[in-house]
């Protein structure tokens, strides 16, 4: 008895450890006054600010904007890569791909972004959101073939022999049985490219020129000019939202488990 | 009978070398059981793929109602497959998995409501067409998958391994219920399977199949009774196989002994091999057998005992007996000519239907 609840008190240590920098974070996002060393009062105004900033709001959205599109892309990009990559038989090339594929995913976001940085100037790509879609969407195929592989090398291939049988082409074999079957991996997998989107600061930070910009580098150069909180404000309603898609992925996926498999 | 499927020359050579298949030749009357009788390895479930399209024959042709299908899609074949571990779609509940090959034909929705329906009574899952597959039972599962392959009416029916996750129970009656379904819709079946007792119960007709060759065919009567070489007879029910040597016709000698058999057209001085089924031999007092033993062992099997004992030359004897006997005690067994089967070395199924042939011809 007495362990268990040694044990349950670090894991609580921990995520409070870990929690804290957020919450200090939306609990200054009430506070008056312009900084953080000293709560005023509870306040809206930061809130408010915000909400009349029309350019970080314009940021705001555009950086949603590209996670989706670069996701989407991604996904879709990643998804044919990694049925390619699982009908491979020969195992040498197959994990020769799988390597590079995790070279991709563990190299520094510095590197992966002065590549790029050298890559676009070299082509003569103007910087911008065209230069960072490109590369968020570079840096997201690796993640997403991680995440649908193993769901293929789980796929029963006797499935496609059944449907084949029953008279179905091979776009319906596509689309109504191994589609269904690798959903999971696929969502997983547009999920991770999402936060990864989202989340980037180093590779965006080379490739964005002067008139795109994304939240996280926003909020960088905004810091060096010292914090505002405004940008405590703007990190509580992310936070929140975050919050939501989690319990929402969670609920989600809770219920296909129960239905045997069936997805959405 | 017409001919409704025929294979002719196929071999099968895969990529890294191994020969699957050596020159099968078989041919598949409508209206019939058949069995793809053989060991794991011996190429029955490879002659399937090539009947259902999901593989193609190096050499020789597949011939399906006179058409050759050899290189056709698998999905243009008028023939369904109930596979080994049932593949069914597990993203779909009972409806949508006997559906999916008539929605896939575009057909009308009452028409595949009601083909459906009448699927799943004739594999006794009435009321089962919205339940989810991973809420089945094996022998649930099983039977969903014969559904799915017959609602779409094929002219021939394939089964690979179907019965063999399931338990001996469930088995035997599953296997009463495919002889049953396969009368009923006077279709072929083409059943794959190692497990010899199910074969012989089932089967119209057997195909038996070790390394890539057909040993033998026929009825099940013909396999047990007479096989053609020691593969068929060790493999088709327990055997005692001795070697022998031909003295004459209807005269051969083996175990030092001399017995009158019912084989002939053999060459006398022969070397041979002789069969004896373990039933067809019967205790009785060591004056009226042919030949003298001593029971070694005796082990109880339920509906028989099975009694190995040694002869005079040390040769072991595999008896099958209603009877119990003692351990240690010296009995004669007794067996009738018609009971030793003589088996010459490497004959062919041809070559020992025209010998059959020469000497009951006459009859």
């Amino acid at each position: 008895m007495k362990r268990i609840k040694w044990s349950r008190l670090y894991i609580a240590l921990v995520l409070i450890i870990l929690y804290i920098p957020i919450f200090y974070l939306v609990y200054y996002s009430f506070s008056s006054g312009q900084n953080m060393d000293r709560f005023g009062h509870f306040t809206w105004v930061h809130y408010q600010e915000l909400l009349a900033d029309s350019r970080l709001l314009a940021i705001f959205l555009e950086t949603i904007l590209l996670a989706l599109l670069s996701s989407l892309v991604a996904t879709l990009i990643g998804t044919l890569g990694a049925i390619a990559v699982s009908q491979i038989k020969n195992k040498k090339i197959k994990q020769l791909l799988l390597t590079l594929n995790n070279v991709l995913m563990v190299s520094p976001d510095v590197i992966i972004g002065a590549s790029f940085l050298i890559f676009f100037t070299a082509l003569g790509i103007g910087l911008g959101f065209g230069s960072v879609l490109l590369s968020h969407i570079a840096f997201s195929i690796p993640i997403v073939v991680l995440m649908v592989l193993p769901r293929l090398n789980e796929f029963d291939y006797s499935l496609v022999d059944a449907a084949r049988d029953l008279g179905a082409s091979n776009w319906q074999v596509f689309s109504k049985i191994m589609l269904p079957g690798i959903t999971p991996g696929i969502l997983s997998g547009f999920f991770m490219a999402l936060t990864y989107s989202l989340d980037d600061f180093a590779v965006t930070f080379f490739v964005t020129g002067n008139g795109f910009t994304t939240l996280s580098v926003e909020i960088y150069s905004r810091a060096r000019q010292g914090i505002n909180l405004e940008i405590n404000a703007l990190s509580t309603i992310m936070f929140i939202l975050v919050m939501i898609i989690v319990i929402g992925y969670y609920f989600i996926s809770s219920r296909s488990g129960k239905k045997g498999g069936r997805l959405l | 009978m017409s001919n409704i499927i025929k294979l002719e020359h196929v071999k099968k050579q895969y990529d890294d070398g191994f020969v699957a298949l050596k020159d099968i030749n078989i041919t598949i009357e409508s209206g019939k059981f058949y069995s793809l009788l053989g060991p794991s390895g011996s190429g029955k479930t490879t002659i399937l793929r090539i009947i259902a399209g999901f593989s193609e024959p190096t050499e020789g042709r597949v011939l399906f109602d006179g058409q050759d299908i050899t290189h056709l899609d698998a999905s243009k074949r008028q023939l369904n497959t109930v596979f080994q571990n049932y593949a069914l779609f597990p993203h779909m509940n009972v409806y949508d998995n006997v559906a999916f090959g008539l929605q896939l034909k575009k057909k009308e929705k009452n028409e595949i409501k009601k083909a459906v329906k009448d699927a799943l009574h004739m594999v006794q899952l009435d009321g089962f067409a919205n339940r989810e597959i991973a809420e089945l039972s094996g022998g649930q599962q099983q039977r969903v998958a014969i559904a799915r392959a017959l609602v779409n009416e094929p002219k021939v029916l394939l089964l690979d391994e179907s019965l063999s996750a399931l338990d001996k129970r469930l088995r035997k009656d599953m296997q009463f219920e495919l002889r049953e379904i396969q009368k009923k819709l006077g279709i072929t079946f083409i059943f794959v399977t190692h497990d010899q007792e199910e074969a012989l119960a089932m089967s119209d007709e057997i195909f038996v199949l070790n390394e890539g060759k057909i040993q033998q065919s026929g009825s099940p009567v013909d396999i047990y009774d007479e096989p053609v070489n020691d593969f068929v007879a060790r493999f088709i029910g327990d055997s005692n196989i001795l070697n022998g040597r031909m003295v004459k016709d209807f005269e051969v000698e083996f175990g030092n002994h001399t017995f009158e058999c019912a084989d002939a057209g053999i060459k006398p001085g022969e070397r041979v091999e002789v069969v004896l089924r373990p039933e067809d031999l019967d205790i009785t007092s060591v004056d009226k057998g042919k030949l003298h033993v001593r029971v070694e062992s005796q082990l109880f099997l339920g509906d028989h005992f099975e009694i190995k004992a040694i002869d005079t030359d040390e040769n072991e004897w595999l008896i099958h007996s209603t009877n119990s006997t003692k351990v240690g005690k010296e009995v004669g067994l007794y067996f009738d000519p018609e009971d030793i089967h003589v088996m010459r070395f490497g004959e062919s199924e041809a070559e020992f239907d025209k010998r059959l042939e020469s000497y009951e011809g006459g009859d």
